[in-house]
């Protein structure tokens, strides 16, 4: 079963995009999870054409982002009805690395997870970018970028906004759309996990490098609470860590950190360090999550 | 069970334990049988639940109506009900006029659900109000301003910072009135709601929020204590919302409690969570849930500025079991701590010989507890055992096993006891966290008999 996940703000055009998408795989058996009602609803007779079967999840508050039992509970039913494609579009206020965490349970492993496409409406999106943090993260874990209402802006926002997106997430394929239309093509863009590695060689990511030496009795727990709180600023994280004697490699490209023991020989143990481009607020994440972490953190060069 | 406590740790005193507020919304209508509606709209069937969540699960403190939506009802939202869930909002009455309320509007005691969620706040101060502290949940000023606006108001705060200013005064007088007249019913703590805080960043709380939280939270610190709930991802808005100057600051598993405790305590604001709705409450093991809070107890180094609670609102289908193991590890977290150790430890070679339970000569009744003397669904539960004991004398036979003692513990594993308190009749389980009636436990028996 492949699995895609289409995310982005409230009123951006998710909807739209899902119809499109719907139409785009209509010889396929989908499975479709929406998490947040919509001004308009996917079109009743649409999913029936199409043999699409529809599941709401109604929470309480779509803004609530400690409950994912009941997205849980909606993919459980799905892989039970064994379609093609899951489809899940997620509330406009979620944070989507919460849905990834439940994805990647290994009750799911029969999922075949292909990445999400986040769509964003280019009129607006400065505004909503300025005012909900949320947006940064929808970004930052889609392959597949599209500027929606493209019809909207002049072609100096237009490549303004291309730029911004850039340095928000560099590996993100961008595409443009007037209604939230798309085509076949662009899915064939969308990665599992965003392949900022490559990227990464062809920019200058060093703009902003930080050097942060921590403490040896910080646990794994709160190392990665530490980390999370500077994930979002910055596009690479790596170093060694010593904790409670243990060795771990700490490897973080864009959101996604790895933590992994480490058997060979390590250099600057317990050193970690932190690059980021032009325009990201490492410094003042960085400076935040020290704070919370004083105990652990030894000192941090900039 | 101890309000003084709760309010002593409110007050930042150190205390002897750290106080226990299960957040028991929707949920404490699974406890008798009513679903999410019925509990929310039905005065004698709240009132039944809670009175069962405060019997079951011994809390210093508890919520009486958890519901972000009673505000945007009254002030004209469309709601959409569910079973298991408080219901959603589903049309925002100024998302076509970008207009603010007249003052007219503020909620009465006379509309909406008021005259329901009153009576029931005024009917459990009576039976419980000596003991335990009650929560009056009122939706916080930024939630209720998108109930009314819609999604328009991320927009707003970029297109048009003045009218957000006046829609969110106007909300600070609807959360002042609601915590005056909760307050008239007898809560002791007013909790703000405001999930979406999380959404927005530290400079823009301080530019929107940081005034209208602090003259609410001036406002009701007059009369009772205050809590400023948070959902989701709030780490980098803590230390602002600390500013607001509320008495406590709940969060959900998405912030580090013993991290945040570091700044809250800065300010001397006690910090209130957090255990996992989903992967614990919901899915884990009466045993996880033990554990989780005994390490979460554990990591923190004194019995000051701290609450244990869920993260949020419970989600329906908690198991009781694992609110059961939760209560029991605050209330007795060394014994708690000490079950744990001897449960997951290889002491196993205990050998426990189980009855020939196809042979008896008559029924055999066992109870499987944590304690009965000290957790009170245990002690509901042995309790309905010893009266069926008087009932039959020495036709039947009883015996309490408690997980206090290490062989049985390992009863309980070679039993394949999961939850706590069970009750089996001749080998089999015919009861699982609930308390059985006598009627129900005697025809139980009578089935052996």
């Amino acid at each position: 079963m492949r699995l895609y996940m289409v995310t982005g703000f409230l009123g951006a055009g998710k909807t739209t995009l899902l119809k499109c998408l719907i139409k785009l795989l209509c010889n396929e058996k989908i499975y479709l999870i929406i998490n947040e009602f919509g001004k308009e609803g996917v079109d009743g007779s649409l999913l029936r054409q199409m043999q699409v079967t529809l599941a709401e999840i109604n929470n309480g508050s779509i803004f609530c982002a400690c409950r994912q039992d009941k997205f849980e509970i909606e993919l459980e039913r799905a892989i039970v009805e064994r379609p093609d494609v899951i489809i899940i579009e997620t509330s406009g206020l979620s944070d989507p690395t919460n849905i990834r965490k439940v994805i990647d349970q290994d009750k799911f492993s029969d999922i075949d997870y292909k990445g999400c496409m986040c769509i964003i409406d280019a009129a607006r999106f400065e505004k909503v970018y300025t005012t909900a943090t949320v947006v940064k993260k929808q970004l930052m874990v889609s392959s597949v970028i599209i500027i929606n209402k493209t019809d909207l802006i002049t072609s100096e926002q237009f490549v303004k906004l291309k730029n911004m997106l850039n340095e928000i997430n560099p590996a993100a394929n961008i595409f443009f759309s007037q209604y939230g239309n798309i085509d076949k093509k662009m899915m064939e863009y969308l990665t599992k996990d965003i392949q900022l590695e490559e990227v990464l060689n062809t920019i200058d990511i060093t703009l902003q490098k930080a050097l942060v030496n921590i403490s040896s009795n910080m646990t794994i727990k709160d190392l990665i609470a530490f980390l999370d709180m500077i994930k979002f600023d910055c596009h690479r994280i790596k170093g060694f860590v010593d904790l409670k004697n243990i060795t771990y490699y700490v490897d973080g490209v864009g959101s996604n950190i790895k933590i992994e023991k480490y058997d060979g020989i390590a250099n600057n143990i317990n050193k970690i360090v932190f690059l980021a481009g032009k325009g990201m607020s490492l410094r003042k994440s960085l400076k935040t999550a020290c704070e919370w972490y004083s105990n652990y953190v030894k000192d941090v060069e900039l | 069970m101890s309000k003084e406590l709760l309010f002593r740790t409110l007050k930042n005193e150190i205390t002897e334990r750290a106080p226990w507020v299960p957040f028991a919304g929707v949920h404490a209508g699974a406890l008798v049988g009513a679903d999410a509606k019925d509990v929310l709209t039905d005065e004698d069937i709240l009132v039944k639940a809670l009175l069962e969540v405060n019997r079951l699960y011994k809390p210093d403190g508890q919520p009486v109506v958890f519901d972000l939506q009673l505000e945007a009802e009254i002030l004209g939202c469309d709601l959409v009900w569910s079973n298991d869930g408080p219901p959603s909002v589903s049309s925002h009455p100024l998302e076509d006029s970008m207009s603010i309320p007249c003052d007219c509007k503020l909620p009465t005691e006379n509309d909406g659900r008021m005259p329901l969620v009153l009576s029931v706040m005024r009917r459990m101060k009576k039976e419980v109000g000596d003991t335990t502290a009650l929560y009056g949940l009122i939706c916080g000023p930024f939630t209720l301003a998108s109930h009314l606006r819609g999604n328009d108001i991320f927009m707003d705060m970029f297109d048009d910072d003045e009218y957000v200013k006046g829609l969110l005064g106007f909300c600070v007088k609807v959360a002042n009135r609601m915590s005056d007249m909760m307050i008239d019913a007898g809560m002791d703590v007013i909790a703000v709601v405001d999930p979406l805080v999380s959404q927005i960043s530290p400079a823009h709380f301080e530019e929107f929020l940081l005034e209208p939280f602090t003259k609410l939270f001036e406002h009701i610190n007059k009369r009772a204590f205050s809590s400023f709930f948070v959902c989701g991802d709030a780490t980098k808005n803590i230390e602002v919302m600390c500013k607001t100057k509320p008495h406590s600051i709940s969060i959900d598993e998405n912030v580090n409690l013993k991290a945040a405790k570091t700044i809250t305590d800065k300010y001397d604001v006690v910090i209130e969570g957090n255990i996992p709705l989903t992967t614990v409450m919901l899915h884990g093991s009466q045993q996880d849930n033990m554990k989780y809070v005994v390490d979460l107890i554990d990591e923190i180094d004194e019995y000051k500025n701290l609450i244990v609670s869920p993260g949020c609102d419970m989600p329906y289908a908690v198991p009781f079991e694992n609110t059961i193991g939760v209560s029991q590890a605050i209330l007795q977290t060394d014994e708690v701590r000490e079950m744990i150790k001897n449960y997951t430890s290889a002491t196993f070679d205990i050998e426990v010989e189980l009855p020939d339970y196809d042979n008896l000569t008559r029924p055999f009744v066992e109870v499987f507890t944590l304690d009965s003397a000290t957790c009170a669904a245990c002690t509901y539960m042995m309790g309905a055992v010893d009266v069926a004991k008087k009932t039959y004398g020495d036709k039947i036979d009883v015996v309490e096993y408690k997980f206090t003692l290490k062989e049985n513990i390992a009863r309980c594993m070679k039993m394949g006891v999961k939850n706590l308190p069970s009750i089996y009749i001749n080998g089999n389980l015919r009861f699982s966290s609930i308390i059985p009636s006598k009627e129900e436990l005697e025809s139980e028996i009578n089935k052996v008999l």
